[in-house]
């Protein structure tokens, strides 16, 4: 017998034509997530076990995976007579202090005797003549017993815990994440990732309008999300001169259009540059003027490249329950300026027009700083552990 | 020169030392200024801050500095005290906390607040009967040490904690833990708020912080416009605070494997007084072996203390801020004046070799059997 993690996998099982390569991917995942956790990974299309002699860290750490169904802590034996199955499951049980319970048994190996309900059923009336005071029902027993039958072994577990669900990061290809310093684009950035998709991402520094504490705020919200992206990259880009350029030789309440449609083409050609095949931002509906529909459709019309919003439909509140429920709230409300709020007009057009817009941006030579923007930019890879500051002094 | 007097303070570690002579050279911005410079400090600051918030697996925000274990006990009492004086009045301390707390207790009874004093059991621990039977709707707070700073009693904070919200789920417990780290594991979850001092683990002197859990909140005790920290503002005092959080860490290393260790050495020195007549040994179980008390019921300690200077061998009386009087947490257990106006303490380090214990004996013995014998008999 061995203690080990169980791991089912969520979504993709609909995933019947690549589904081998979901499955290595998120193996991958969960590998790379238990990197100083002396661990083994075997998987078939049921289920994927991990062995290892630290079962608690390695816990806490899966649960941050995406694609997972349910972790479950169980019992794997080699043995696969019924008698000595269902000894197994008595002698799992007795420790544990429940007095209701439902058995749930799987028959992957089907050539085993008898049917999966045949086979609750008699483990059921064993666990009622071994153990006094127990009773099954079937709806929110105290104790789920699973125990499934598979063709070189038997798992045997217990209540398990939801995983993140979702698509293992990496298998629906990568994406470039415009990360400010706010609440939304982290959240957008998370629910990107759960979907499959390995994100970069890239910020806007505008030095010295805006404080190194607020490109270190974005690292640390990059950190953040790296525990569930792997490593992530930031690439920041100095827009010091472009957003110049744009208040002096743009009417004001056009600057954040242009501003908006200036970092559309900047993440655009850097994407392309780093084969993500759409941008990610936190945009929400109608959240601000740069976010009427209106404005969307002409920032959006700088560049061709798709834009995927995953936070537009949410109301701020929920976005903010989002990014509590993942840990970027706080950094987020740290009070360090990003460069979208340093100019801001008191009046910024929220029905901007084309003409005008392309009008204003034959006003100055867009281009040249568009790629001297991106040829300069910095790219800080970020991890889940900071490497620590000052380690050699502390 | 043989130091046993690690109670009242430690030498600071050459590390400790070496990181505060760099953090004065490499970072001289103000943690508080927003160049650069101050920038990098308060990097500097939030590293050594988190440092100490994970070794006890607290936040950072829960953590305020300051200048020594007295004022974060200050801090601590006065503070939840003005906090929650329209809530209760009463203030509930054991009979074996370090002088500081004593002395905010009768400034806070000097301005209305009432002020009760637990017994402990013979054994020293906490008489938890007592406890319940005062702990009232008006009590704000609970102070107890976790290791007393003369006997070395340690106590269960945790089934202190449970007994006091059980009783009242309002009431707040403070714990001193400035003897009890880097001697013994402690868990800041068990209390609300919690004293801890850096040159009792081989830091610099100066500096100490204050564990506030973030579910508490206290009034600050002095007003100013730092941004660190609004209990204690001001510019934080960096090669101090970066000294400290390097201590703590160290301090936190093989704590088993140093108290197995000075338990051998508390062992010898224990047999030895155990043989001689007028040597009493005051230790329960819950005595921690870093702290050894023994009363010279002969002698008078001070004269003791300064014969055994003239060898180089350095002890106390009791604690060092209540020299010359008498030992109240030997009084609290024993209840014999006599035992607690002779006490000695010596304290003992994982820095201390066995060598240095032989050579102590050695000068202990002939110090005793000359004083004992210059004593008139009665």
């Amino acid at each position: 017998m061995e203690k080990v993690i169980i791991i089912k996998y969520g979504e993709l099982s609909t995933k019947s034509d690549n589904i081998d390569f979901f499955l290595k991917t998120l193996k991958d995942n969960v590998r790379n997530k238990l990197l100083g956790i002396e661990h083994e990974i075997k998987y078939d299309r049921g289920r994927m076990i991990v062995y290892t002699d630290n079962i608690p860290e390695a816990m806490e750490k899966i649960k941050l995976v995406f694609g997972i169904h349910e972790i479950c802590i169980g019992y794997q034996y080699q043995d696969k007579d019924f008698a000595l199955i269902k000894e197994n499951v008595l002698r799992l049980i007795k420790n544990i202090s429940f007095a209701t319970f439902k058995v749930v048994a799987k028959r992957s190996d089907k050539n085993y005797p008898g049917t999966s309900i045949e086979i609750a059923k008699e483990i059921g009336s064993h666990i009622l003549k071994g153990l006094a005071n127990k009773k099954v029902i079937m709806d929110n027993p105290d104790l789920i017993i699973n125990v499934e039958i598979r063709l070189n072994d038997v798992l045997i577990y217990f209540n398990g815990e939801r995983g993140l669900g979702g698509y293992p990061v990496s298998t629906l290809g990568k994406g470039l994440l415009m990360l400010s310093g706010g609440i939304d684009s982290p959240v957008a950035g998370y629910l990107a990732i759960k979907r499959g998709v390995r994100i970069e991402a890239i910020y806007f520094d505008s030095p010295p309008h805006t404080s190194p504490m607020a490109l270190k705020k974005v690292e640390n919200l990059a950190r953040i999300l790296s525990k569930y992206n792997g490593e992530v990259r930031l690439h920041v880009i100095n827009f010091t001169k472009i957003q110049e350029e744009i208040i002096k030789n743009i009417p004001n309440y056009y600057l954040i259009t242009i501003m908006r449609r200036m970092m559309y083409q900047i993440s655009a050609i850097l994407a392309s540059n780093i084969n993500a095949h759409i941008i990610i931002n936190g945009e929400s509906i109608g959240q601000v003027a740069s976010q009427t529909l209106k404005s969307m459709q002409v920032i959006n019309e700088a560049i061709k490249m798709p834009v995927i919003r995953p936070v537009c439909t949410y109301d701020k509140l929920e976005i903010i329950d989002v990014a509590k429920k993942i840990g970027t709230y706080e950094t987020s409300i740290e009070p360090f300026e990003d460069c979208c709020t340093i100019f801001v007009p008191d009046h910024p057009v929220i029905h901007p027009d084309f003409k005008l817009v392309k009008e204003y941006e034959s006003l100055v030579d867009f281009k040249t700083l568009i790629y001297e923007a991106i040829k300069n930019r910095k790219v800080i890879k970020i991890n889940e552990y900071e490497e620590k500051n000052y380690d050699d002094l502390l | 020169m043989i130091y046993l007097d690690y109670s009242a303070t430690t030498p600071v570690s050459l590390e400790v030392l070496e990181t505060m002579n760099r953090t004065t050279k490499e970072f001289i911005g103000n943690a508080n200024s927003l160049n650069a410079l101050g920038i990098k400090s308060k990097e500097l600051l939030n590293s050594a801050t988190k440092q100490i918030a994970d070794l006890f697996s607290v936040l950072e925000n829960e953590i305020t500095y300051t200048s020594s274990a007295t004022e974060s006990n200050n801090m601590a009492l006065i503070g939840v005290a003005m906090a929650n004086f329209k809530k209760g009045k009463h203030i509930i301390v054991s009979k074996l906390e370090h002088p500081s707390i004593y002395a905010i207790c009768d400034y806070l009874s000097s301005i209305g607040f009432e002020i009760s004093y637990v017994n402990n059991d013979a054994e020293g621990l906490i008489d938890f009967d007592n406890l319940k039977s005062l702990i009232r709707p008006d009590t704000i707070l609970v102070s107890v040490c976790a290791v007393n700073s003369e006997v070395g009693i340690r106590q269960p904070l945790k089934l202190i904690r449970q007994i006091i919200k059980k009783e009242n789920s309002g009431t707040l417990l403070h714990s001193d833990m400035t003897q009890a780290i880097g001697k013994t594991s402690v868990t800041l979850h068990d209390v609300d708020l919690a004293s801890i001092s850096s040159h009792k683990i081989y830091g610099p002197k100066g500096i100490a912080l204050l564990y506030k859990s973030n579910q508490v909140s206290i009034k600050p005790l002095i007003y100013g416009s730092g941004k660190s920290n609004e209990l204690k503002p001001g510019t934080p005092a960096l090669p101090l605070i970066a000294g400290f959080s390097k201590a703590l860490r160290l301090s936190q290393a093989d704590l088993e494997k140093k108290e197995k260790y000075i338990s051998l050495l508390n062992d010898r020195l224990c047999k030895k007084f155990s043989s001689l007549p007028d040597v009493q040994i005051n230790k329960t179980k819950y005595s921690i072996p870093h702290i050894l008390n023994v009363s010279l019921l002969n002698i008078k300690p001070e004269t003791f203390i300064h014969a055994m200077d003239s060898e180089g061998i350095y002890l106390s009386t009791n604690t060092a801020c209540s020299s010359g009087e008498l030992s109240s947490g030997v009084m609290a257990i024993f209840n014999d004046v006599k035992r607690s106006t002779h006490t000695i303490r010596i304290s003992l380090s994982s820095q201390t070799t066995s060598e240095e214990i032989t050579r102590f004996l050695e000068a202990f013995d002939k110090n005793y059997h000359m004083l004992n014998s210059l004593v008139v008999k009665d």
